[in-house]
């Protein structure tokens, strides 16, 4: 992961073999991490550094078409990324992502069901959530509880209006990370303005 | 005790490796979380080749789940929204039936049939708690902009995602209104006169309803063709579309204010 100035602006990069794959632009070997478009680039450029690293072994929930998973894709080149969506259209074209890549084990599966795919996904370092659903939460504890870790590390990305469409942002917020607490250690969260308007992400590492 | 796992299963600690190991990817449910780690074991068995046979079996068992996904999934909402219309007519004539049979006689079977219809109409709200939840995974697009509902409905009228992405925003917008439309064409051909209606189904949206009757068809337009550009996205792409339903919000906003 690399932040370079470059016309006027801190812009991301991954370095990567691979060809771009959402339309971004490829400089050499690195590909640009926008963070318009991924939620991850934004919490980085925010100055946020997750605990992703070369050899991280990760369960992705919410893969869609794999804009930021093919960016984690590059950073852990020596791991591997079990990545799990459920909706059908976004998950093919993300299909061709994972026969590029070595290291993506594609999963069509409800992120809800850990159960399902409790006999594939390993015991992991890392659980990153991008799911915008009204029980995001409750959907991230269990899959901690089946394949985290002690002390794994995670982020989930809360939008406001998809837990509740009219209660005041803040106070959704409020009321998530205090439902993280009990079990995990919440380590940051921060808005993803400018970037995403009212989602915030929060970094946390696992009390199990 | 049972685990299963991609590549085989434990059973009373002994393990049987699978012979077909797309069946055994597929049916890798164990209801608690495994007290190992499932790599672990298959490297023992895979050696170095683990990651490179998962991810082929993977790759090979999601292709298949997703091509007869893409098939079935508008099916299943239109034939759910059809389920919850004749369960309604049903329970509605049903209730008729009840009321004229407590009059007559409080026997148990009575009871039991008001249960049964109890039953019955509890069994609406798992139907339209499914509805939500496929639309939201199908139609991401249409379920923010006209909620999942009123997406449902013009699915159903339209019958398939393919023809509602199809359709110029104007047909969308009397979607549902097809009989007035109908009359009114008629009345027009016959030389009377006849207003032609503005809105269908999606009329039946908040953001329509609550407008002053001026500027309803203003919205409905407005809606119907934020409708068609959202129907095309889920058809052809499948991912949100945020600004799609902050505009219809703006439009809307506007519109109530001036
Ligand atoms: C905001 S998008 C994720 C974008 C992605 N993380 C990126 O940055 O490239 C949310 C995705 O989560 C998926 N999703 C929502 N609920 C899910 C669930 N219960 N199981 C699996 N996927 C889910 C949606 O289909 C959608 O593709």
């Amino acid at each position: 992961m690399f932040k370079v100035e470059m016309e006027g602006k801190t812009r991301l990069f991954t370095r990567s073999a691979y060809p771009s794959h959402y339309g971004e632009r490829k400089i050499g070997d690195y590909r640009e991490w926008l963070p318009s478009r991924s939620k991850l680039a934004s919490i980085i450029l925010k100055g946020y550094v997750p605990g992703i690293k070369r050899d991280t072994r990760l369960l992705y929930l919410g893969a869609a078409t794999g804009t930021t998973a093919s960016h984690v894709s590059d950073i852990v080149d020596g791991g591997v990324i079990y990545a799990v969506e459920y909706s059908a259209k976004p998950f093919q074209k993300f299909l061709r992502l994972a026969m590029e890549r070595k290291n993506i084990i594609p999963i069509f599966a409800d992120a809800g069901n850990p159960e399902r795919y409790s006999g594939i996904v390993e015991k992991v370092d890392f659980i990153y959530q991008d799911i915008a659903q009204r029980n995001q939460v409750g959907i991230f504890v269990r899959n901690f509880e089946f394949f985290g870790k002690s002390g794994a590390e995670g982020i989930i990305c809360v939008k406001a209006k998809s837990i509740d469409s009219t209660a005041d942002p803040d106070e959704i917020y409020r009321k998530v990370i205090e439902s993280l607490e009990s079990r995990f250690e919440i380590m940051e969260w921060n808005e993803l303005e400018p970037y995403h308007r009212d989602h915030i992400f929060i970094s946390v590492r696992w009390k199990g | 005790m049972e685990y299963r796992l991609w590549f085989g299963k434990f059973v009373n600690d002994r393990f049987e490796k699978a012979d077909d190991l797309r069946k055994s990817f597929s049916e890798s449910c164990n209801s608690a979380p495994l007290p190992f780690s499932v790599s672990d074991i298959g490297k023992e068995i895979f050696g170095d080749d683990y990651y490179r046979i998962l991810r082929r079996v993977a790759i090979e068992v999601a292709e298949e789940h997703v091509e007869r996904e893409l098939k079935r999934e508008d099916r299943y909402v239109i034939s759910l929204v059809r389920t919850l219309d004749e369960i309604a007519n049903t329970a509605n004539l049903l209730d008729e039936r009840l009321r004229e049979l407590k009059e007559i006689k409080n026997s148990q079977l009575v009871e039991m049939f008001e249960e049964k219809l109890i039953e019955l109409k509890s069994l609406r709200g798992d139907i339209e708690k499914e509805i939500e939840d496929v639309m939201r995974k199908i139609a991401p697009n249409l379920s923010e902009i006209v909620g999942e509902k009123i997406g449902a409905r013009l699915l159903e009228k339209a019958g398939s995602l393919e023809k509602l992405a199809n359709y110029p925003s104007s047909t969308i917008q009397v979607i549902g209104a097809e009989k007035s439309l109908f009359k009114a064409l008629s009345r027009i051909r016959k030389g009377k006169k006849a207003k032609v209606p503005k809105h269908g189904v999606i009329f039946q949206h908040p953001f329509i309803k609550t407008l002053p009757k001026k500027k309803r068809g203003k919205m409905a337009r407005f809606m119907a063709n934020k409708i068609a550009i959202a129907a095309k996205i889920d058809y052809f792409r499948g991912e949100l579309d945020e600004s799609l339903s902050e505009e219809v919000w703006r439009r809307y906003e506007q519109l109530s204010r001036s």
